[in-house]
């Protein structure tokens, strides 16, 4: 496809490999001038490799990148930068204890006789923001600033490069819908006959939004480039993993006996910061699904449930017996655990081996005197990895190396040991790709049917509609709505999460 | 993933640019940072005046220029220490490397018989080649900066042992030298050179810190080394210019601690680099990097010789005087996280 | 792989040095590694002397002394001592090296007699007389100690403070050390004189501030403001007695405060001609190290050693400063 103007950004038969695996083959990309062009693919499918090579901390194997019809080398990111292409990062790149104005010239510091003028930098930087039509103060600390602002510093950063291109890598993972709008009101006033964005995101309402075509890479390797307009979202997922997707497939109804059985009843629970009158029964062999938009507080309810974070007023009820769960040592003792949203980071140990995660909650139980019994642990261990198919050589091996899936069931290991019987995963696929996915629905439903009591927070709604019996909806704060499996669909669901409280008083508590 | 065609997002228009809502933080914003400055001179001079009731003696003017004085080396020491723990660093050097500072001072001065202006600029260029070495290992090397300024505390102990024969080297044949520290600028005034030139230093810290690029990019690298690498500032130069300033004031402290004894002490020092972390820390500086403040860092030292001398006039015994002294660090430092959490909500 | 190689070359290469480094250091030493010279025929009996310090000028003293009585009566000694007076640890090290080195006789000046006191037994059952020096052992099991009476020289000390301010009024100490023996006996020594002889003389406060100049300078200061009347002072060791000379120069109360000192050392000497300082208690370290070595070699050779040899200390002042008996025990 040879166009009559060379394209803005062009990526030509670029492969880059690793010791033992090969990130990026003959890749393509084009980047035309005016245009948001969306980049999509799975967990690995090569969109970071590409975004290093473009800033320059990687050097490709093989081929080239052109900009305005000109190849180029980056040489690291201030080079890129200077080329006129900008990165954002789904991690950001700033200094939390510097100034708005700081984070945004760092490196270009206006200075009067050699010393830093903070006056004259504030000024250039509220010229920006004017420009812009941004809500920012250029003295602020950025470590004070919410996500959404942490995202407009960075795209003024780029904005104040004079960038032609911008490439932005999930740039709405954190942000609220309110945020994305002003994202993308942002993104199109910086779009010109000159410019063009890269816009890697996996939601896929946001593509048809934002983004004229859509290039869909697989495995490292190009697969093809669709125009929004003409296509439908199931296709670009097809094309994304390379098979039609099995998203309507629902779950067995739980059995009509063990519905009877509640394990875990909430009333009244609220938090000072957000929950307002959270009420909920959850039943043996049930999962019930929590659904809502980001910051409605699906997580806030399982951390104030187990003790995490302080709640203010509830009743809890366990098992049929009133508790009060100061913090989560308690809710475990209760048979109660919690899978957290970032496994990383508050899950796991990385750097320990598999057994020692799986056991690391039941050392007290598998100790004599302070000392470890070392043969109980291994034994145990080696029994739930082989009951959850953990994939890997031994138990021995360090969580590190495992696939995001296998960490994640490690992390399940952990509680099953612990003998809970309710567990609440918070995203529990969140960053497993589609393969892995399968397989911890697979065992969610194993559980579910064993007679565990799942509560399964998602913000992924073909998974909240696959998985679970009953599906709770919040909406700031509060649940908006219960509904069963057989009559939810995603349309009444987005119903329930977007209605405003305010605009219904005494919200429904199903 | 998110699999979801969703109805679309309502899309609020940008809220309009307000002049006053931005003032209005301008305001906040400044007021919060003066206001923890504020906290901590608070408890300066509450501890002053509780000294002052225990002991009226206390705050007689030749005292009070005492604790000035004592003072000096201590918070000339903590100035360098201040940016090497911006960045989120450690320097156990600047202790022995005070010494082998006045010893090199010595040096030129006793050993070579060069004028005076020679032996301070001696002192000084001693403690920037220490500060530059450490820099080299940290930043080059990659070597941690608890490890590589260790090393140095042992290099620099030896090698003042070593250049000095194991001597004091004394100053006889500079008999001016040791009004560089104890001489009075002003005939009649009570207070002594080596406290003015320590202000001089911390006014000049400060504006290397606030006005500067290495002061700019010494709060960047502590805040978020990788982000600040990214930003395309070479951060391994730079910290080597950090360390090799914070070297400048270890030496200026060697100077200024010979001068004060007449005479370079190549045995003492040890220690002293506690001291100089505990005044930074109880001025408000964090050891996790990327906060932090020279004008914390001064109160702090006041805050620390205050404290020493106060227990000495109301007769505290010497153990009890160190038990308060970790009781006030552990106080201050605790009290500056919940003023931070607090301001960050 | 090659990265590895890389990394463990560069470590080759790193030790290399470091063992060069050892190896130049070495050659510096006389009577390198003495090792079981002790128990070989016709060789020079070997005394390791563990001392509780090695740069400052009076152990150096102590060393020279050691020397000459080593050469004197035909043995081989080694020298050595902790970087501070705080490094027990490190002493302790020492002497089990040094015990370890089978030596004919060893002698010993305990930072902490109690952490030494296994290491003690253990040459005792191996028939290897010890003999203490300076502050001393506090254990059965030295043969003899050569040290310093502290508490007659302290009390010397008070004797010429009481007099110069006329027996009465307010005195204060900076000491050097409230744990070791030495700073408590030159303490103590001191109060217990001024107590039992001049009952008129208080003592308004006692600061220690570990030997270091600065410090006591601070801290002399300090007194000194907190107690205007105060007519004399006394400093226990050099840096303490240092100490309060910069105090009294810095505040300009020559001819106004008395001060005796201990020991000796450049400044205190400069002090003492100039004025400012009374005078001071000098210990004789060169008769320490000699007679140490000495009494080591009468124990080896099964002869009688006295349980304590008192090694002496004198009171200099301006006049005798310069005086053939006082001068070769003090030091620069």
């Amino acid at each position: 496809m040879t166009q009559q103007v060379p394209p803005l950004l062009a990526v030509r038969g670029v492969t880059k490999s690793f010791p033992g695996v090969r990130a990026l083959h003959n890749m393509h990309l084009e980047l035309r001038r005016g245009e948001v062009l969306a980049l999509v693919g799975e967990n690995g499918a090569g969109k970071s490799t590409l975004m290093k090579l473009l800033s320059g901390l990687y050097v490709p194997d093989h081929g080239s990148f052109d900009l305005d019809g000109k190849p180029f080398v980056s040489n690291g990111p201030k080079h890129a930068q200077e080329l006129g292409i900008s990165i954002i990062h789904q991690e950001f790149n700033l200094m939390p204890d510097l100034t708005v104005a700081q984070n945004i010239f760092i490196g270009r510091e206006p200075r009067r006789f050699g010393l830093l003028s903070e006056h004259a930098l504030n000024r250039k930087a509220q010229d920006l923001f004017d420009r812009m039509r941004l809500q920012l103060n250029p003295r602020e600390s950025v470590g004070r600033l919410t996500v959404a602002k942490q995202q407009m510093v960075e795209i003024a950063k780029a904005l104040s490069h004079d960038s032609k291109v911008i490439i932005m890598d999930e740039p709405t993972a954190a942000l609220n819908d309110a945020e994305v709008a002003t994202l993308h009101d942002l993104i199109r006033g910086f779009i010109s006959l000159e410019t063009g964005v890269i816009y890697i995101s996996h939601r896929m309402d946001e593509l048809k939004l934002i983004s004229q075509r859509i290039t869909v890479i697989r495995d490292g390797e190009y697969v093809d480039t669709v125009g929004t307009a003409e296509t439908s979202m199931k296709e670009v997922i097809s094309l994304m993993v390379g098979r039609e997707v099995s998203g309507e497939q629902r779950p067995t109804a739980a059995t009509a006996g063990a519905r009877t059985d509640v394990v875990l009843s909430v009333e009244g629970l609220a938090t000072k910061a957000l929950l307002r009158d959270v009420g909920f029964d959850l039943h043996r062999g049930e999962i019930l699904g929590f659904a809502g938009l980001m910051g409605a507080g699906r997580t806030e309810v399982a951390r104030a449930l187990v003790g995490a974070d302080r709640a203010t007023f509830g009743n809890l009820r366990v098992r049929g017996a009133d508790v009060d769960i100061p913090n989560p040592a308690v809710a475990a003792k209760l048979g109660i655990g919690y899978l957290s949203e970032d496994r990383k980071h508050l899950g796991l140990m990385l750097e320990r081996d598999v057994k020692e995660n799986i056991m690391l909650s039941s050392l007290t139980e598998n100790s004599a005197g302070g000392f470890i019994k070392e043969g109980a642990l291994r034994r145990t261990a080696e029994e739930f990895s082989k009951k959850l198919r953990i994939k890997t050589p031994s138990v021995h091996q360090l969580a590190r190396n495992l696939s995001g899936g296998n960490q994640q069931k490690i992390v399940i290991a952990k509680w099953l040991v612990k003998d809970c019987d309710i567990l609440i995963f918070d995203e529990p696929t969140r960053g497993i790709d589609v393969g892995a996915k399968e397989e911890i629905y697979k065992l969610l439903d194993e559980l579910a049917a064993g007679g565990k009591a799942i509560i399964m927070i998602s913000s992924e709604l073909p998974e909240v509609l696959r998985m679970s019996h009953r599906i709770a909806v919040m909406s700031e704060g509060r649940i908006t709505g219960f509904l069963n499996n057989a009559e939810a669909t995603q349309e009444n669901i987005m119903e329930l999460a977007t209605r405003r409280i305010s605009a219904i008083p005494g919200a429904v508590t199903a | 993933m998110s699999l979801v065609d969703s109805p679309a997002p309502h899309k609020p228009g940008l809220e309009p640019t307000s002049e006053t809502t931005a003032r209005k933080g301008n305001i906040s914003v400044r007021l919060r940072s003066s206001l923890q400055q504020l906290l901590a001179f608070g408890s300066l001079i509450v501890l002053v005046i509780f000294f002052g009731i225990m002991n009226s003696r206390f705050l007689l003017p030749t005292n009070l220029s005492d604790i000035l004085l004592s003072t000096v080396v201590i918070g000339l020491l903590a100035l360098g220490a201040t940016f090497v723990i911006i960045t989120g660093g450690i320097d156990l050097s600047v202790g022995t490397g005070m010494s082998l500072c006045s010893v090199m001072t010595g040096v030129v001065l006793s050993y070579l018989g060069l004028p005076l202006w020679m032996g301070v600029v001696g002192g000084i260029l001693m403690g920037t080649v220490i500060g530059a070495i450490n820099g080299f290992f940290i930043s080059f090397l990659r070597i941690p900066p608890f490890i590589a300024t260790l090393a140095m505390m042992l290099v620099a102990q030896g090698m003042a042992l070593v250049v000095s024969g194991t001597k004091p080297i004394y100053f006889t044949s500079t008999p001016g030298f040791s009004n560089l520290a104890l001489g009075k600028p002003i005939v009649g005034l009570v207070v002594p050179n080596a406290v003015f030139i320590f202000f001089a230093a911390a006014i000049l810290a400060g504006i290397v810190m606030s006005k500067t690029l290495i002061g700019r990019y010494t709060f960047s690298i502590g805040s978020n080394e990788e982000a600040t690498a990214l930003s395309g500032i070479n951060v391994r130069s730079w910290k080597l210019w950090i360390y090799t300033v914070a070297g400048a004031f270890t030496g200026l402290a060697g100077v200024i601690i010979a001068a004060r004894l007449n005479s370079a002490q190549p045995g003492q020092g040890l220690g002293y680099e506690l001291q100089a972390i505990a005044a930074v820390v109880i001025g408000g500086t964090s050891l996790a990097g990327g906060k932090g403040s020279i004008v914390g860092t001064v109160i702090g030292a006041l805050i620390m010789s205050v404290l020493t001398n106060g227990l000495r006039i109301i007769s505290v015994p010497q153990e009890w005087q160190n038990v308060a002294i970790g009781v006030v660090i552990l106080v201050a430092v605790y009290l500056d996280m919940l003023r931070r959490k607090e301001t960050a909500q | 792989m090659s990265k590895s190689i890389y990394n463990r070359r560069s470590f080759l290469t790193l030790t290399g040095v470091a063992l060069g480094a050892v190896a130049i250091a070495g050659c510096d030493t006389p009577a390198a590694a003495p090792g079981a010279a002790a128990t070989a025929p016709g060789a020079k009996p070997y005394i390791a002397i563990v001392s509780k310090g090695f740069q400052h000028q009076f152990w150096q003293a102590v060393k020279q002394g050691a020397e000459k009585a080593a050469a004197e009566f035909n043995v081989t000694i080694t020298f050595e001592g902790p970087n501070t007076e705080a490094d027990v640890d490190q002493q302790i090290q020492m002497l089990t090296t040094a015990l370890g080195k089978n030596p004919a006789a060893i002698g010993f000046a305990a930072l902490d007699s109690k952490a030494a006191t296994p290491l003690l037994e253990q040459a005792k059952s191996k028939n290897i007389p010890i003999i203490a020096f300076d502050s001393g052992v506090d254990s059965d099991i030295p043969v003899g100690t050569a040290s310093t009476d502290n508490k007659a020289a302290a009390g010397e000390a008070a004797k010429h403070l009481a007099g110069l301010i006329g027996n009465e009024g307010s005195i204060a100490i900076i000491c050097h050390d409230q744990t070791s023996k030495s700073g408590v006996d030159r303490r103590d020594g001191f109060k217990d004189w001024i107590a039992a002889n001049a009952p008129k003389i208080k003592i308004v406060d006692i600061q220690y501030a570990g030997g270091d100049q600065l410090k006591s300078t601070d801290a002399a200061k300090a007194i000194i403001a907190a107690h205007p009347e105060l007519k004399g002072m006394y400093g226990t060791n050099e840096g303490s007695a240092i100490g309060v000379v910069n105090a009294v120069n810095e505040l300009g109360l020559k001819d106004k405060l008395a001060i005796v000192g201990f020991d000796s050392g450049k400044a205190q000497l400069d002090a003492i001609r100039g004025g400012v300082m009374a005078g001071a208690i000098t210990q004789n370290p060169v008769g320490i190290g000699y007679e140490t070595v000495k009494a080591a070699v009468a124990a080896i050779n099964k002869q009688p050693v006295k349980k304590v040899i008192n090694t002496g200390f004198y009171w200099y002042d301006a006049k005798n400063i310069d005086s053939e008996q006082i001068k070769p025990n003090l030091y620069q």
